[in-house]
């Protein structure tokens, strides 16, 4: 028997683990005596050092972790007392008056557990009757109503007769009046189960107050001894749907309820749920539920009930899985559901509104899962969560509190788990509930919207749909009334912006309805032109994309569109405006790359006005140049663009083409730096080569007195640049395109032009320069034009059509 | 050694992502080099192709910003192979053959990687060998009608390279084989 510590300077745990040192110590010789005695056969020597062993169950000092340790222990011990004494019995040496004997235990705890040591040795010896030995048993307990000792005594008396309760139904003919059947079986477990949650229950009384919660979480740590009588409850075979109903179930809740112990009644309901059957649940739901409205107020009853919920939906899609109806259709699972928990907001004013959310979370869950094609269900949902919200009158839920993550989790379920736009727009009361977020709610789930609709590629067919989605994605789009305007990281907002962007790719009407698709990019515009100027310049360019491609699908269809052209017209000129935008909100190069490809674009479609729309988007083009684009290398590089364009655009009269090819000619010139200058004039010279123009019906326009002028002028600037080495690498440019030209029939231009180019190199430049990698650079560069020069040269082609090479000065 | 060539996707302005089947096919860790012709036109862009390799070269495409750090080409050696890298649409006429083996020449290179037309190409001139691997996206192009997904995967060993075409084509991803000796 462990003695109180007498030195104060332990902490608790070692104190424990010294007082359960001594105790298991006690335990071990204990034990050994009782065996030795056993082996000699003298029982009754052996039974008293079991109940000296047995002694150390009595004690008080021990924690329940502690105490759960020695009563292992000592079970192990027993269990060889339990083997010997069946073997006597099996081999005829019947102990007389065993029963009578262990009474003679001194103290009650030893004497019971040996007394169900007996009992379910009688028990399996068939001894007597087992009904009559079970009932015993479990009332003897009763002697013991110290809580913890309580429980673990009875614990051992369930663990003993696990396998010996009469499980047999009542009219089985081996259910004899001595075996028993099932209801006997029952009501012993039922009896054992009222007394273990009173002690149980009773735990939370004993000791100090400020002990309460080191209490609550020994009774946690207790739980299981607790629950294990319904586990045993839920495997009796015998057990059928009518006693459950009738008997088990009611008799289960009754002490559940009349407990009056939250914490009891939490663990308690939640096992129920685990250990019977679902089919049992389906059948006794208002039993149940009933039960549920009448816990105790601290009680999470929302917990209890999104665990029923859920173990149901997963039943019903297992049952969905096997081409079973989800749920037996006279059972209205959720109509029953939905009605518990407007029942129980009644009831519970004070419950936390985001525990009623995560009521209704569960509820959404089921209809997936058991209902999935009745929208209009999750649709009830969200308005039975609205009439919540409006019950307790927040204007906007915080995003960061536990309501607003539970309404964010909420409204994330329909568009996962439809990962439809469409179908997500048939809920009404979605858009509602979205509104009573704030705005970094809002944005969440317009984020995760977008996302969904960009990961499952859902495209938007129709203009009501653009509206109505653009409008749940009003955070992403413009700013808000309740958004803090500053703050947020630009390159997140680059980010958010450019998913956007993504998303306007999936407006696309079926292709037989273009006006459609009109329509939807006409709508969009409208809706992200309230973005401002922060936004547009990431979501106008895909809409003019779109209107691109929306132009040539109605070309491609316009044997089937009488007014085709004038559709056409209207994109154009619908671009045009972007592109305008885009200029307002002080853009410059973005635009007028765009106003260039609405040129190129304007041009491969032949209808009326494109030659006057393309010539208008050429010369936006070109007057955002001259106005807005001042750096010289960004003007290098839209000028390349300008020219190359022009080069492409075929839809041009002379009259029309002419004037923009001079004024290319006089920006190359006008550039800052004369190697700039020199490229590109080069580039230009093109235009007056291979670009064609409406009269010439697609013939090149091979100037080749003007082509031979701009490199004339190329030449020259060349020649003004000071550095040899920047001089000799223009140059070496310039040979290669003076032979393209001629290699294409220029006629203007000479093996001369070519043979002075690489003399004025070789003799004069390269000389000047002082060995390094930029020499060599040229001197490769030179050494394979010379290369292909000379193969030309001295394989003339047999076809007339090349000009010969005769005459090429290459040493 | 396996290189990736690729280009002119166009995200998010002309498209919004590069088709499953193809990302299905780019698996991180197998890819050495990635040489990009430019036009991306993200960030998430970039991020995406710096998951599949670690070594990326991207040069500025006409719709890359110019405040972007990418060069306007850029030369690279893989193996025995010196690999040009250009946009294309500073090459006037665009795509046409003759000024690209002039670019070809001043670079010195055996193999001239270009974009912007949106067009796959691969051909032999002159003993040296150009590249196009078309738009990945099968992004719009105003003077390009018929636009297919495209990029190219090289698979460079010593002195030959085998390039493979992959193609979405009726949803549908085609490849095709090409080889080329260094001489």
């Amino acid at each position: 028997m462990p003695t109180m510590s007498k030195s104060g300077s332990m902490s608790p745990l070692e104190d424990q683990d010294k007082l359960l040192d001594e105790a298991l110590s006690v335990v071990k010789v204990q034990a050994l005596q009782m065996k030795r005695c056993l082996d000699k056969r003298k029982l009754m020597d052996a039974l008293k050092h079991a109940s000296t062993m047995l002694g150390e169950l009595r004690t008080s000092l021990l924690s329940p972790k502690s105490y759960y340790e020695l009563y292992m222990a000592i079970c192990d011990e027993l269990q060889h007392l339990e083997m010997y004494l069946l073997d006597e019995f099996q081999n005829g040496r019947k102990v007389a008056d065993l029963y009578e004997l262990v009474q003679y235990a001194g103290n009650i705890i030893p004497r019971l557990y040996l007394l169900v040591t007996v009992g379910v040795v009688y028990i399996k010896t068939n001894e007597q009757s087992r009904r009559d030995i079970l009932r015993d048993l479990v009332e003897m307990c009763r002697g013991v109503q110290h809580p913890l000792r309580g429980l673990f005594l009875r614990n051992y008396l369930l663990q003993c007769t696990r396998n010996l309760l009469p499980d047999l139904a009542e009219n089985d003919p081996l259910a004899t009046e001595s075996y028993g059947n099932v209801r006997d079986a029952v009501d012993f477990i039922q009896l054992n189960f009222s007394e273990m949650n009173k002690l149980w229950v009773r735990m939370a009384y004993q000791g100090h107050s400020r002990d309460k919660e080191r209490r609550e979480r020994e009774r946690q740590e207790l739980r299981l001894l607790v629950g294990t009588n319904l586990v045993r409850l839920a495997q009796l075979d015998s057990v059928d749907v009518e006693l459950y109903k009738k008997v088990v179930l009611p008799g289960i809740l009754e002490q559940v309820v009349s407990c009056r112990d939250a914490l009891a009644q939490e663990y308690l309901m939640e096992c129920i749920i685990q250990v019977f059957p679902d089919e049992v649940h389906l059948d006794t739901l208002h039993t149940y539920l009933k039960a549920c409205a009448e816990l105790h107020t601290d009680v999470k009853v929302h917990v209890i009930l999104v665990a029923l919920v859920e173990r149901l939906a997963a039943y019903g899609q297992r049952q969905q899985a096997l081409g079973q109806p989800p749920i037996p259709p006279h059972i209205p699972l959720f109509d029953i559901f939905s009605d518990q928990i407007g029942n129980i907001a009644q009831a519970r004013p004070e419950m936390p509104s985001e525990n009623l959310v995560s009521l209704q979370v569960s509820l959404i869950s089921l209809a997936f899962r058991c209902y999935p094609e009745k929208i209009n269900l999750v649709d009830k949902v969200l308005e039975s969560t609205l009439v919540a919200l409006d019950k307790i009158a927040v204007e906007k839920v915080d995003f960061d509190s536990a309501l607003g993550k539970e309404l964010n989790r909420l409204l994330r379920m329909p568009i996962s788990h439809y990962n439809s736009l469409v179908t997500l727009l048939q809920l009404p009361h979605f858009g509602q509930v979205l509104q009573r977020l704030d705005f970094n709610g809002r944005k969440s789930v317009a984020l995760h919207l977008v996302n969904n609709a960009l990961d499952n590629e859902t495209y938007i067919t129709t203009q009501e749909h653009v509206d109505a989605v653009l409008n749940m994605l009003a955070p992403l789009i413009c700013d808000q009334p309740d958004q803090v305007l500053t703050g947020q990281d630009a390159e997140d907002f680059a980010e958010e912006q450019n998913l956007m962007a993504r998303m306007i790719h999936l407006l696309a009407a079926e292709d037989t309805d273009l006006d459609q698709q009109y329509r939807m990019l006409t709508s969009a515009r409208k809706q992200f032109g309230a973005g401002g100027a922060r936004r547009i310049p990431f979501t106008l360019p895909p809409l003019i994309y779109e209107a691109f491609k929306l132009a040539r699908k109605y070309f491609d269809v316009r044997q089937e569109d009488e007014l085709w052209e004038k559709k056409c017209e209207k994109i154009f000129t619908f671009c045009h405006q972007c592109i305008a935008a885009l200029v307002k909100a002080e853009l410059a190069e973005l635009p007028l790359r765009l106003f260039l490809q609405g040129a190129l674009a304007a041009s491969q479609i032949i209808f009326g006005t494109h030659e006057t729309l393309a010539y208008e988007f050429i010369s936006q083009a070109f007057t955002l140049y001259e106005e807005e684009i001042s750096d010289s290398k960004a003007q290098f590089a839209a000028l390349t663009l300008m020219a190359a364009s022009l080069e492409k655009l075929d839809c041009f009269s002379e009259e029309n083409s002419a004037p923009v090819r001079s004024k290319c000619a006089l920006l190359a010139s006008a550039l800052l730096r004369k190697p700039d200058q020199c490229r590109a004039l080069i580039l230009v010279s093109n235009l007056f080569w291979s670009s064609t123009t409406k009269e010439l019906e697609g013939k090149p326009m091979r100037d080749g007195k003007k082509v031979l002028e701009c490199l004339r002028k190329a030449g020259k600037v060349a020649t003004e640049c000071l550095d040899p080495g920047v001089q000799a690498q223009l140059i070496v440019e310039l040979v290669n395109v003076y032979v393209h030209f001629f290699h294409q029939g220029n006629q203007h231009i000479t093996v001369t032009h070519i043979n002075e180019l690489i003399s004025k190199v070789r003799q004069d430049l390269l000389p000047q320069l002082e060995n390094s990698d930029e020499k060599e650079l040229i001197e490769r560069h030179l050494g394979a034009s010379c290369e292909m020069l000379r193969h030309r040269r001295d394989n003339p082609s047999t076809t007339s059509d090349t000009p010969s090479y005769q005459g090429i000065i290459l040493d | 050694m396996l290189v990736l060539v690729l280009g002119d996707l166009h995200i998010p302005n002309r498209c919004n992502a590069l088709p499953a089947k193809f990302k299905k096919l780019l698996v991180p860790g197998r890819i050495h080099h990635i040489l990009c012709t430019g036009n991306l036109c993200s960030k998430e862009t970039l991020d995406y192709l710096k998951t599949l390799a670690s070594d990326v070269h991207i040069v500025r495409g006409d719709f890359d910003k110019i405040s972007s750090t990418y060069p306007e080409q850029k030369v690279v050696t893989v193996g025995q192979f010196k690999i040009g890298l250009v946009h294309g649409h500073q090459i006037v006429p665009w795509g046409d053959p003759e000024s690209l083996a002039s670019l070809q020449r001043q670079l010195g290179v055996d193999i001239l990687i270009t974009g912007h037309t949106h067009k796959f190409e691969a051909y032999e001139h002159d003993g040296k060998f150009f590249i196009n691997p078309g738009s990945a996206t099968g992004a719009y192009n105003p003077i390009n009608k018929f636009v297919i997904p495209s990029f190219v995967l090289m698979d460079i060993q010593s002195s030959t390279v085998v390039t493979y075409v992959y193609q979405l084509v009726d949803d549908e991803v085609k490849v095709e084989r090409i080889e080329y000796k260094k001489n």
